[in-house]
């Protein structure tokens, strides 16, 4: 029998946006360990895929900045001094864990815990407005299958899937066949709300254009022509109100419908409180019809280190340990408003590049201090580290637990080894908190 | 009047968490205990003392007043649930001033940070210069904010004070904001609490009331399309029985919470 060279490995969670798609496959060189072939993914978790064969931009050995540099080093070394900066620090930041598997964030929220420190992930700049509109006044969701199954009206609010989430239309929410939905894209009405005209309004069956940063004037119009109030303008939000009652009435129609948000109303002026509104236009919506709602989570495990820092401490991001017990309260204790306010004095950055994301000025803060990154590539970020810790990138070269966006959890695959000396990043905080608990006698 | 002097005498990177410095607390306690007293710098506990001067006599707490030195603009949650006496901070002052506070006086001579008088459930809070974001709001989660109090700011407020207010005709509480400006959504998810602003008020004020009265003096920058129009008026009557004379529009909602309300947005003509 002839030795394959190349093997394959089925039914890969694809460890990149929210939608987790389930059904890739992807062909790996036996020899050299490389991905080869990637197929049903799109491409951009395709080219996550690629993005993990060694190349000049991957870490594959633990580095230290010595005399200006980044230099390799052993992990005992880079462990222990990484230790050592954590330990010596008043208010370390512990930040990122979306682009990580759960097992890890768990392992975070135990080092910040011991060590008294901030931790946050980084739906502190995406979806965190949605957990505070969630906490303000509840949320009425669903699971993704749901809406493929029954959803016959579609709406895509402030977000673009056809770019950001490129399969979310074709698995669940506007192409795919569902059981009650024989037709696919014929037995939907889908809506885009978007001051742009994006990909995804030019599919829509209608598109309803909204100035910049108003969304919330025109969501408060549509709850009140809901109620069967009149506005007395002639148009809210650049919307005229003839356009308003044509869209209150297709949802008032609807016999199952969802709303889907993305950063357009989370991260636009108003944040939580377009999402607040959108909600309360849920609930009233059901009154009418079915109507549900479900936000376009970016990372593919950032609903992950929600339930994971929740369950653990009661609380989805932001989370102060420096009195011992968790206290919560973005604004105060969010990464962006630390590092604007210069209340840090280190930081551990897993999985995620704040340099890429922050405002400039939060970012200086950032490289004041000692940074410590655990990140498998070189982004603005790693660079400016002192300490780089290179971890095998879950979901691709080691096994784990993601969320959906909606919140079902599903198990990453293995497709391949590491190149290096790569650890995963379960272990590497792992040995990070022994040695933190050594340090100060714990 | 019992008397205690504080003086902040050393210079703090990070905030010092000084929800000890109450009358409550300091109440029949002597100097040196009260330089006993813990606060949290970052993740360090450290004593008072270390950081205050401390003169004068403590007595009793409805007799007591704590007067506060030096820059303490970083020094968070002065005054916390706090039930009588007076607190007169000489500085602007960090977050969280006065919060829970149950009664007693405050009185900030200086801007405050984000969170004062947050969740108020009685007492005065006097700001003599401009408040943070969050004057006066239920903190994250909470469906009940200020229940009763007065919030006196001279300057302009931030975004989103008042949030979640909430009123009691029973237990006769009602919750009032005085301000000379105020940021956006001013009063959002109001349920009975009363605003007063002298100036101009950003977008959305009023958003999601369900009942209560709010009057801007000056003019809004964006009044929400769900506020109908109900006539014009010479005088507005608040319900602590206080008239505000003046020629003001009264427009009635948030429609979009019911479509008949009882909730009041007054506007000057």
């Amino acid at each position: 029998m002839v030795e394959r060279k190349i093997k394959t490995v089925y039914d890969v969670i694809c460890p990149f946006c929210g939608t987790l798609c389930d059904d890739l496959e992807v062909d790996v060189d036996n020899t050299t360990e490389k991905v080869v072939e990637v197929r049903n993914a799109c491409q951009i978790g395709t080219a996550k895929y690629f993005s993990s064969n060694p190349s000049e931009h991957r870490y594959e050995k633990p580095m230290i900045r010595k005399d200006g540099e980044l230099q390799e080093t052993t992990w005992d070394e880079a462990i222990d001094k990484a230790a050592d900066i954590l330990v010596k620090s008043k208010r370390p930041l512990l930040y990122g864990f979306s682009s990580t598997e759960c097992e890890a964030q768990g392992k975070g929220v135990e080092l910040a815990e011991t060590l008294g420190g901030i931790l946050d992930n980084t739906a502190s700049v995406c979806h965190g407005p949605t957990l505070l509109a969630e906490q303000d006044v509840g949320v009425p969701s669903s699971t993704l299958g749901e809406y493929k199954n029954r959803a016959d009206t579609v709406v895509f609010w402030g977000c673009n899937p056809v770019h950001a989430h490129p399969r979310h239309l074709g698995r669940y929410s506007e192409y795919v066949r569902g059981y009650f939905k024989k037709d696919g894209r014929n037995d939907r009405f889908v809506i885009v709300v978007d001051p742009r005209n994006t990909h995804t309004a030019q599919i829509a069956d209608l598109f309803v254009q909204v100035n910049p940063n108003e969304d919330y004037e025109l969501m408060n119009a549509i709850r009140a022509t809901l109620r069967g109030v009149e506005i007395e303008e002639e148009e809210v939000s650049g919307v005229p109100v003839e356009k308003i009652k044509q869209l209150v009435d297709i949802l008032k129609k609807a016999r199952y419908g969802v709303i889907f948000f993305g950063m357009g109303l989370t991260q636009t002026l108003a944040h939580h409180r377009n999402i607040d509104t959108a909600i309360c236009l849920i609930r009233e919506l059901n009154d009418h019809t079915k109507f549900l709602i479900t936000p376009m989570r970016g990372h593919y495990n950032v609903t992950g280190a929600n339930q994971v820092f929740s369950w653990n401490t009661g609380y989805a991001y932001s989370i102060d340990f420096s009195r011992g017990y968790p206290r919560y309260n973005p604004g105060e204790f969010s990464s962006v408003d630390l590092l604007m306010r210069d209340e840090i004095d280190s930081s551990l950055i897993v999985a995620s590049d704040p340099a890429s994301n922050f405002p400039a000025d939060s970012v200086k803060t950032l490289f004041k201090y000692p940074l410590i990154a655990i990140e498998p590539h070189e982004t603005p970020t790693s660079v400016f580290a002192d300490i780089v810790l290179p971890p095998q990138m879950a979901g691709i070269e080691c096994v784990g637990t993601a969320y959906r966006m909606d919140s079902v959890p599903l198990r990453l695959r293995k497709v391949k080894d590491a190149p290096g000396d790569c650890l995963s990043d379960l272990e590497i905080l792992e040995r990070l908190l022994e040695k933190v608990k050594e340090k100060i006698g714990e | 009047m019992a008397e205690i002097k504080l003086k902040l005498k050393k210079t703090h990177k990070f905030p010092l968490e000084a929800d000890v410095i109450s009358t409550d607390v300091f109440a029949g306690k002597s100097n040196d205990e009260i330089k006993a007293l813990e606060l949290y710098l970052g993740n360090e506990v450290v004593q008072l003392g270390e950081f205050f001067d401390v003169t004068g006599k403590s007595g009793d707490a409805n007799e007591l007043k704590i007067i506060i030195d030096g820059d303490v603009s970083n020094v968070k949650r002065i005054g916390e649930k706090m039930t009588a006496g007076e607190i007169e901070i000489n500085s602007d002052i960090g977050m969280h001033v006065g919060n829970q506070m149950k009664g007693g006086k405050i009185i900030v001579h200086g801007d405050a940070d984000d969170w004062a008088g947050a969740m108020l459930k009685g007492g005065e809070l006097i700001i003599e210069g401009n408040a943070g974001h969050y004057t006066g709001s239920a903190y994250r989660g909470f469906w009940k904010g200020m229940e009763d109090g007065i919030i006196r700011v001279k300057g302009t407020i931030g975004n989103e004070s008042m949030l979640w207010a909430r009123n009691s005709k029973k237990a006769n509480k009602w919750p009032i904001l005085y301000c000379g400006a105020a940021g956006s959504f001013l009063g959002i998810h109001n349920h009975g609490g009363t605003i007063i602003v002298e100036g101009d008020v950003d977008r959305c004020a009023g958003a999601d009331q369900a009942w209560g009265t709010i009057v801007i003096k000056g003019s809004v920058s964006r009044k929400l399309p769900s506020y109908k129009k109900v006539g014009e008026v010479k005088e507005v009557e608040l319900p602590n029985g206080e008239k505000i004379k003046g020629k003001f529009i009264e427009y009635s909602g948030d429609h979009s919470v019911k479509k008949e309300t009882n909730g009041r947005l007054y506007i000057a003509a």
